[in-house]
């Protein structure tokens, strides 16, 4: 027995949560990110960590990391020099996408920069047609002439995608054979390969952000490997993927377009986790930091997937936990617009210089600034008391707002609550209602820094009755790492008739990709009786071209799965669109295998009840202004560290800890859970 | 309505939760739908309307079909009275003179939202129904099923009749069907999220809410127009078609005077083609052109229109009246939104761009499938050149203005059509030469697999994009048909298997001298092919 490593690398710090198996004894080490190179900083606080726990890095017996190197890269267009080989006249595919413009009004939007150039978009002559048949076979030497010419022009990648290359990937195949034969030990992605299904726009995008940001990830994993070795750890290192599962470091480093949103998805893991425990399994979380906030729906403990998504404006097709963003946070700024309206965000002011408060020359009101002046956050420092600060610049600058609206100064500072919180709500209900979900039937779970801060007001903006606040709200994506499954997901796209001879295709491709799995069962070095797979199909009625998942049981196929996967997609079309076309013929899209290892995971052991009277926790009084008393009221302010479970408070309060504030409101009451998660409800 | 003025943060809150809800609805309508037209090209739009008519908040979906929805509500209040609707109510329309529609294949459905037993508001949907093709454009009548708004349901209970009538007037009405199917969804989450919204905050504050967003736009509108230089520009162009010979002179002049803004437009007799515009369609463009130079920020509701006056001669190809045909009104809606930023090019230079492609290319095809028999209607819009802007290139390839669909995947369009897309590219040298150069026009290659009509259109053929502040005028838009094609009657024609037709998009123009032009971007231009080395030695004096 050891310890578990979870280390969540962002741009600020870098987090490391350890965790004794033996005693279920949780610490946490938090040091300054090295945003050049971060597994610099990642190997300096692993070690500081254990040494600050007394143990060696040769303790540890599990390590999982969450990173943001792929998406950095993606969003600094700081990936290789890349090449793309596809079909002959679709070389500018990559470039028009969906034709659409970037902004419908707004003529100075520039639409995301292509990452490959048009001189290094090689077409060969080669034709597949929808059924796999070949209408012109692959020019061979055409392959190989493209390839020398992307050698002389100094690729460091090269993606490969024909059309249809999903149903016939032959000629894929070829070409990268070929290709390694010319450029040995290139980073090589084909489309087939990377995301198998239909869509050829889509696929191409995919394999060209593969490429783009391989040779990024495979230094990145090496150098981070290799001083983690040098560091004397001998566990197998993981990394997430956007799946919110883990995977080994070599598989990781050929497949980075599956890690680009390896971050949130730590969060919403450790969230599922929590929740699970506590007796939630079904919540929102609402992960509110200062640039931005991660919102996510998990239904009966488990999250909502999607197949495909548009990542900082690149069509990617792989598994995903369907988390929508929106661009506001802490940091977004407050301003009155030509018309006369209170806006806030998107524009941010950043950790530096951060909200007026701060005192580093920036003059706009942000939301943080708002809290301040109305009392919610602390009026003389922040951070547990290592960021000093000042209400009275806070208050000048919101004072300027309220002059311009013709409102009172505190009824202004409420009011960039109100429409953060309308931002915040607009991004929920796409994740909800928009999907067929009433959130009103879900727990809000706030984590992030400043996730506590809002969550009962965008709660009581939702009809949601109960918010639940985790023990550690800044360090759930670290907390994450250590609680979630190797897992690796398979698909192929086989347009089928759901009708009785849909049993043989439905076979076929199920054995193959079942096969697939076995293989990366292998690789992972997952046990028997370790491995968990689980099946799905993407269905829709003939004709439509959005397609809705149907899990699909275990056990052979017979007309009985049909007539499972019929009722199953009948019931998932009443849900999200409300009705069902009786009688149109349906349709199997695509085949999906989700391969799980189960690992030994980090156990969060429950501690007694005790309370349920908190006074040992109350810290001081705070005078807050409070919409629902229209003026000043006088609240107690309780440190979360001294709380013990059982307590119970009775709102309005503010319970503070070093890197969140938990406001409860007029008419909530909160208790101490026995994994001490802080639990706010309506009062009854 | 009401005397209640919501505070700032109120009205902000409760516009957050109007979009949110016209969203919702566009999802819904694209994701339930069957035609391709639909699910994925999204050429659809969904909107909120006070019980005035007054758009309180459109999706962002297509800016042409605000013309047909500010058109749908009088023409419904016209034949129905308020006082005789029940709720489960559903409208159906599509006429150009009598449903305030601008072509007959957008069919609107339009459902009064009742709260406490009175209308409080309408959602309404549009969809583009790829139908009613191959038809002739002399008049409307021969252009497809006329519909004035009637009931397709009445108090929730299918109008069975009327459904049959409709369907019976479609070449493909299991798709129609299918179509209307997902409108009324998308409708019907309109009508309970607006209820739910009255319930929430009240419905006085929610209709308080809605007016002071209207008068909010107003606003921002006025203060965008007070900071135009005042004074009066002219600005004159052509327009082509295939559907006509030679092209059509229009003109327009623009006048700002303080906060307003007056346009007065003129152009020949409305024609026997399609390409004739409902003064609706018009209006749409207006509000379209003139945000995106003056705001584009401004919220999608009634109350940008106000600061605004739109004239053009009754009768003329601007604003027409029956029984002019309207089919391909969209590439006339994009040479009007030229002349509009032609004018305030003379205002504000430094904010408006080269002339766009100028065009919506259209390819319509009409067939039946080769095994089963079935008749199939396949139609696509294609994009081209961004006009340069002051300081950044144009965009190479994409739909501009009035128009914004999305294109549909070769391996969709494979799978349910007996087409083979053969190229699709960018077309080199189509961007206008200039310090800023113009994007590129669009190239699409068609194969058939089996006998079927094909209907092209466009425009831009005989004139150019043009440029500004010295920039030059892109590529103009062109069809090639390969061999043993006969030859095509206004823009229509027969193909049999293995026949391929090309068409060939413009390009933007371009923005500020050539000879200005960074020499590093030229040199990624020749480097791209995006420019020839003769161009660059000719047009640019490269050395």
């Amino acid at each position: 027995m050891g310890w578990r490593v979870g280390v969540d690398s962002g741009g600020t710090f870098t987090d490391v949560c350890l965790f004794e198996e033996d005693t279920g004894r949780i610490a946490v080490w938090k040091v300054s990110s090295t945003p050049d190179d971060p597994s610099r900083g990642i190997a300096g606080g692993v070690a500081e960590g254990m040494a600050e726990i007394g143990q060696a890095p040769a303790d540890i017996a599990y390590f999982g990391h969450g990173t943001t190197v792929a998406t950095n890269a993606l969003i600094q267009h700081r990936g290789v020099r890349t090449g793309l080989v596809t079909t002959d006249g679709f070389r500018d595919l990559l470039e028009i996408g969906r034709q659409k413009r970037p902004d419908l009004y707004d003529l100075q939007v520039d639409k995301p920069p292509v990452l490959v150039a048009r001189e290094l978009r090689l077409q060969v002559p080669e034709r597949i047609r929808h059924d796999g048949s070949v209408e012109t076979a692959l020019d061979e030497q055409a392959v190989r002439d493209a390839a020398r010419a992307l050698k002389a022009a100094g690729v460091q990648a090269i993606a490969i995608c024909f059309l249809y290359s999903f149903v016939h990937p032959a000629h894929e195949a070829t070409a990268k054979r070929i290709i390694a034969e010319e450029i040995p030990g290139i980073f090589l992605t084909t489309s087939h390969e990377i995301a198998p299904e239909f869509r050829e726009f889509e696929r191409l995008s995919t394999a060209v952000v593969n490429s783009y940001l391989g040779p990024v990830m495979r230094g990145y994993i090496k150098r981070l490997a290799e001083r983690l070795a040098e560091l004397g750890v001998t566990a197998t290192p993981h990394l997430t993927q956007s799946n919110g599962g883990v995977i080994g470091f070599e598989a990781a480093a050929e497949m980075p377009v599956r890690m680009v949103l390896s971050g949130p998805s730590t969060g919403v893991v450790g969230a599922q986790a929590i929740g699970r425990l506590s007796g939630f399994p079904d919540l929102i979380t609402f992960d509110m930091g200062g640039t931005s906030t991660d919102v996510a729906l998990l239904q009966g403990g488990a999250a909502r997937m999607t197949g495909e998504a548009i990542v900082h404006g690149y069509p990617i097709k792989a598994p995903m936990l369907d988390i929508h963003t929106v661009g506001a946070g802490g940091g977004s700024i407050a301003f009155v617009d030509s018309g006369g309206l209170l806006k806030v965000g998107p524009r941010s002011c950043g950790a530096d210089p951060g909200p007026v408060c701060y005192d580093r020359g920036n003059p706009e009101a942000a939301v943080t600034d708002a809290n301040v002046v109305l009392g919610t956050l602390h009026p003389t420092h922040l951070l547990g008391g290592r960021m000093p600060i000042r209400r009275d610049l806070s208050l000048a600058a919101v004072e300027r707002l309220a002059a311009q609206l013709g409102m009172g100064v505190m009824e202004t500072a409420q009011g960039i609550l109100s429409v953060v919180t309308a931002n915040m709500a607009k991004a929920i209900r796409v994740i909800s209602v928009q999907r067929g979900h009433d959130p009103r039937d879900y727990t809000l779970m706030a984590f992030g820094g400043a996730g506590p801060l809002h969550a009962s007001r965008l709660a009581k903006e939702l009809d949601i009755r109960r918010v639940l606040v985790p023990r550690n709200p800044g360090i759930l994506c670290a907390m994450g790492l250590l609680l979630t499954d190797l897992r690796a997901d398979f698909s192929a796209t086989r347009l089928t008739a759901l009708d009785e001879d849909a049993v043989a295709p439905m076979e076929a491709a199920f054995a193959t990709l079942t096969a697939t799995a076995e293989r990366w069962f292998e690789q992972e070095h997952i046990a028997a009786d370790k491995r968990m797979i689980r099946r799905s199909v993407d269905m829709r009625y003939a004709g439509q071209n959005y397609e809705l998942p149907v899990a699909l049981p275990d056990g052979p196929f017979t007309a009985a799965t049909l007539a499972h996967l019929a009722e199953g997609f009948a019931a998932a079309h009443r849900q999200m669109y409300g009705f069902i076309a009786e009688g149109e013929a349906v349709q199997l899209v695509t085949f999906r295998l989700e391969a799980t290892g189960v690992v030994r995971k980090a156990e969060l052991r429950p501690r007694p009840l005790q309370g349920p009277d908190p006074q040992a926790a109350l810290e001081a009084t705070r005078e807050i202004w409070l919409p629902e008393a229209q003026g000043i009221v006088v609240v107690p302010v309780y440190a979360r560290d001294r709380l013990a479970p059982g307590d119970r408070i009775a709102g309005p309060a503010i319970v503070e800890q070093m890197d969140a504030t938990t406001v409860i409101l007029p008419g909530q009451d909160a208790r101490v859970d026995e994994y001490e998660n802080l639990i706010l409800e309506a009062a009854a | 309505m009401s005397n209640m003025r919501p505070d700032p943060i109120t009205v902000e809150v409760i516009g957050s939760a109007l979009s949110s809800i016209v969203e919702e609805m566009g999802e819904a309508l694209v994701r339930a739908s069957y035609s391709t037209n639909i699910k994925e090209r999204r050429d659809c739009s969904t909107a909120l309307f006070d019980i005035a008519g007054n758009t309180l908040c459109q999706a962002e979906h297509i800016p042409i079909h605000l013309g047909s929805f500010i058109g749908i509500i009088a023409h419904i209040l016209k034949r129905h009275p308020m006082a005789k609707m029940q709720p489960g109510d559903v409208f159906v329309g599509n006429d150009a003179y009598e449903g305030g529609g601008t072509h007959l294949p957008d069919i609107v459905l339009a459902e009064p939202i009742f709260v406490d037993g009175r209308i409080v508001s309408w959602a309404v949907n549009l969809a583009h129904h790829s139908d009613f093709a191959d038809r002739g454009h002399a008049h409307i009548f021969q252009e497809g099923l006329r519909i004035p708004p009637i009931r397709l349901y009445r108090a929730g209970e299918l109008q069975n009749d009327v459904q049959e009538l409709i369907l019976l007037n479609c070449q493909v009405p299991r798709e129609r069907l299918s179509d209307l199917r997902a409108q009324m969804a998308a409708n019907r989450l309109g009508v309970s999220r607006m209820q739910a919204l009255c319930a929430k905050y009240g419905t006085e504050t929610v209709l308080a809410a809605g007016e002071a967003l209207q008068d909010y736009a107003e606003r921002k509108m006025r203060a965008g127009i007070a900071a135009i230089p005042d004074g009066t520009w002219t600005f004159a162009d052509v327009h082509d078609s295939p559907e006509i010979d030679g092209e059509l002179p229009l003109t327009l002049t623009l006048t700002i005077a303080g906060d307003t803004m007056s346009l007065d437009f003129d152009g020949p007799d409305q024609v026997r083609a399609g390409i004739n515009m409902t003064f609706t369609a018009l209006l749409a463009t207006v509000y379209y052109a003139v945000k995106t130079v003056v705001d584009p920020t401004l919220l999608p509701n009634a109350g940008l229109a106000r600061p605004l006056r739109v004239t053009a001669r009754e009768g003329s190809v601007l604003n027409c009246v029956l029984p002019a045909a309207v089919n391909a009104r969209l590439s006339t809606c994009q040479r009007v939104v030229d002349l509009i930023h032609g004018a305030l090019a003379q205002a504000v230079p430094g904010r408006v761009t080269a002339a766009h492609n100028g065009a919506c290319f259209v390819a319509s095809f009409v067939g039946r499938q080769p095994i089963t028999g079935e008749p199939w209607v396949y139609l696509e819009t294609i994009g081209g050149g961004f006009g340069a802007r002051a300081t950044k290139d144009g965009l190479d390839g994409v739909h501009v203005h009035t128009t914004n669909t999305s294109n549909l995947p070769v391996e969709a369009l494979e799978i349910e059509y007996p087409l083979t897309l053969m190229r699709y590219e960018l077309v080199e040298g189509s961007g206008g030469a200039g310090r800023q150069r113009g994007g590129m026009g669009l190239r699409r290659v068609y194969r058939a697999e089996a006998e079927c009509r094909l209907r092209m259109d466009g425009s831009r053929f005989a004139s150019a994009p043009w440029g500004l502040q010295g920039g030059q005028p892109g590529g103009r838009g062109r069809f090639v048909y390969g061999p043993g094609i006969a030859p095509f009657v206004l823009g229509n024609g027969l193909l049999q298997a293995g026949d391929w037709v090309e068409i060939i998009t413009p390009g933007g123009g371009g923005y500020g001298p050539p000879g200005e032009r960074d020499r590093a971007a030229l040199q990624r231009d020749l480097a791209e092919g995006s420019i020839t080395p003769e161009a660059a030695q000719t047009i640019y004096g490269a050395d």
